[in-house]
């Protein structure tokens, strides 16, 4: 499920679409999509609701509940109050985290608002479950600011080990992210920033690898100045990239020092303006089309209409072109049209296509290393060591230009993630619980592997009721 | 007063020994068609910060003759502001100031910096430090005693800036719409 890959260019300006007629594959998948979306409903009304919370110690009687509550709980929390760190081991809280989202920009729907974000904070929460072993709880908030919002996830973080921010508009997600980093004393994560960037980067360093290149040699071009391209321009140029080298380009083209628009980035998006004084050396100007002249990588995370990249722009680029048309549910170009016009390696948000650059790689286990190493923050580097370790997973398995990435189905790649994020949580001083390697990767093992025997024991119990068959709903028949 | 001081990383990474970038000048005409565009760039970034500074249609053409009209002022200090090195003679900003009699008051003349503006990259490495300081000294050869910045009141930069440069709020402008 490639969820949330693809930052917006700002919106207002789709109406790129070339005159040529709609290819069928575009065709099939939206009437898939529709379907899909009939008997998600369907579902969702016979089910409600995806989650639910489920006891972890034996109830034998209401005799326990002297010692789970009233009167016995009262030492455990004395002895929170003694000492808070004690929240960790005595409560769920080292495995709890919270999807906190203001609903501003959920999947790529838009501004919903909070009450309508909860199905999708729901499913994130399930992901979390099923592939982390992460109990995530789903928490829309109706906040009118940036301000408000940053102040009531502030006032919630005693009962969360780790904060997961989802689906928030950009620019405003930078601030939101940052100001949780620097206040709260539990890793803060942004997914469509950090995960979209770190499974790009992941992508990106393969790519690279099967075209004989070097990310501080390499010319790239970003396009889309959103969440996510944003976070991978500063960790590409983390990684040695050469920021003259690197080019950023959004609906008003080329992204300079001199554009016109730059003092109002200043005051509006500084993270957009650092960049816009970082990058594109040489000052090239115009559209997509000038930024691309002899570039070796396209990473396209913009707007979902094919046609934003033409052939001719992937014609334009330096011999054995890499392109990354992450928009979801529709790339940029299509992988065909692109590896026609001669990219050697084509990337998409898609599971239907090789190489989907998918955030769900990196999410789960970024937060199972992070609780297990009860990491006080995620800095880049953690971030970069989970894109650099996935990396490594499709190198073990061969690398070819249909394997960049190991797909969602290859689950060994989970507990060895987390355990790179916890070697490097440890490594950076920033480990509440120092483990060793093979301590970590055996802790995400077992955590991970409960998780899904849960689901599994829940539906052989049939305490969650098996899937109902379309007709069963009374609904239409699935395409 | 855009941002000189603006905070954050210095554009070109980890700093060498900051060398002022620029170069100030009194400006010439022939530098009048590329002040144009600089002061349209800051009045714009002016009107990001209050609907009552809307810039007008017709500003090009007003920065144009105001412009013309202050070279030939006496009382007017233009200078530019060039590139070195490289972009020597390119202009790369500008700092517009007037000197104003105060009737009632001493001292009898005010300097007034109405517009500083300096592109992106020529910020930061005391280049505000060093404008600030020659703009003062072209007021005072003409009779300013006190040097007064105006500014729009939600710039939170530009009051930094000249707050750590010890000037302080002496007047406001409060204005409503009519």
């Amino acid at each position: 499920m490639a969820e949330s890959t693809a930052a917006p260019v700002e919106p207002g300006r789709a109406a790129r679409r070339p005159a040529r007629a709609r290819r069928s594959s575009s065709t099939r998948s939206e009437g898939k999509t529709t379907a899909l979306g009939h008997r998600a409903v369907a579902l969702s009304r016979f089910y409600q609701g995806k989650i639910e919370t489920v006891p972890k110690v034996p109830v034998r009687s209401l005799r326990d509940f002297a010692l789970w509550y009233t009167p016995g709980v009262a030492e455990v929390s004395r002895a929170i109050q003694a000492d808070p760190d004690l929240a960790f081991e005595l409560t769920g809280r080292w495995n709890t985290i919270a999807i906190a989202t203001d609903g501003s920009r959920v999947l790529g729907l838009g501004d919903i608002g909070p009450r309508a974000a909860l199905p999708v904070m729901e499913g994130k929460a399930l992901l979390f479950k099923w592939l982390g072993g992460v109990d995530a709880i789903p928490l829309p908030i109706a906040a009118k600011t940036p301000e408000e919002f940053v102040q009531v996830v502030e006032s919630l973080a005693p009962a969360f080990g780790g904060i997961n921010l989802e689906d928030i508009a950009s620019p405003k997600c930078f601030g939101i992210l940052e100001t949780l980093q620097q206040r709260l004393p539990i890793p803060v994560w942004h997914d469509d920033q950090l995960g979209t960037a770190a499974a790009t980067i992941a992508g990106l360093l393969n790519a690279l690898a099967l075209t004989h290149r070097s990310v501080r040699s390499t010319r790239t071009v970003l396009l889309g100045a959103g969440a996510a391209n944003l976070v991978t321009a500063r960790l590409l140029i983390a990684l040695g990239h050469d920021p003259h080298r690197l080019t950023l380009v959004d609906h008003r083209g080329i992204l300079d020092a001199e554009r016109n628009d730059v003092d109002e980035l200043m005051l509006r998006n500084p993270w957009k303006y650092r960049l816009a004084l970082r990058t594109n050396g040489g000052g090239r100007r115009g559209d997509l089309a000038a930024a691309l002249e002899g570039a070796d990588v396209l990473i396209a995370a913009s707007t979902p209409v094919p046609g934003t990249v033409r052939p001719e722009h992937v014609r334009a680029m330096a011999h054995d072109p890499i392109v990354f048309a992450l928009a979801n549910p529709v790339p940029e170009i299509w992988p065909e049209v692109a590896r026609e016009a001669g990219a050697a390696i084509v990337a998409t948000g898609r599971s239907d296509f090789p190489n989907q650059v998918n955030n769900s790689l990196i999410f789960p286990a970024v937060f199972r290393g992070v609780l297990d190493a009860r990491a006080r923050a995620i800095p880049d580097e953690i971030v970069i060591a989970a894109a650099q370790q996935l990396a490594r997973h499709a190198q073990d398995k061969g690398l070819s230009p249909s394997h960049l990435l190991p797909t969602m189905e290859e689950v060994e790649v989970f507990p060895h993630l987390a355990a790179a994020v916890g070697d490097t949580a440890v490594s950076l001083g920033i480990a509440g619980r120092r483990r060793t390697h093979d301590e970590f990767l055996e802790r995400a093992r077992a955590i991970m592997g409960r998780s899904a025997r849960l689901v599994r024991a829940l539906a052989r119990a049939h305490l969650t009721p098996a899937m109902p068959s379309a007709r069963a709903l009374g609904e239409r028949k699935v395409a | 007063m855009t941002a000189s001081n603006e905070p954050g990383a210095s554009p070109g990474g980890p700093s060498e020994t900051p060398a002022i970038p620029i170069h100030l000048r009194p400006a010439r005409a022939a530098d009048v068609p590329a002040i144009v565009p600089l002061l349209l760039r800051l009045k714009r970034l002016n009107e990001e910060f209050d609907p009552l500074l809307k810039v007008r249609d017709d500003a090009e053409a007003q920065a144009k003759s105001v412009l013309a009209a202050q070279l030939d002022d006496p009382k007017s200090v233009l200078l530019a502001a060039e590139g070195v090195g490289a972009d020597k003679d390119k202009v790369v900003g500008f700092v517009r100031a007037v000197v104003r009699e105060r009737p009632f008051y001493t001292p009898e003349f005010e300097g007034v910096i109405t517009d500083i503006y300096l592109l992106p990259l020529y910020r930061r490495h005391g280049v505000g430090e060093y404008l600030l300081k020659e703009v003062s000294t072209a007021l005072k050869a003409k009779g300013a005693g006190v040097v007064v910045a105006e500014f729009p009141a939600q710039n939170e930069i530009a009051i930094r800036f000249y707050a750590k440069r010890g000037f302080r709020p002496i007047q406001l402008l409060h204005a409503r719409s009519l």
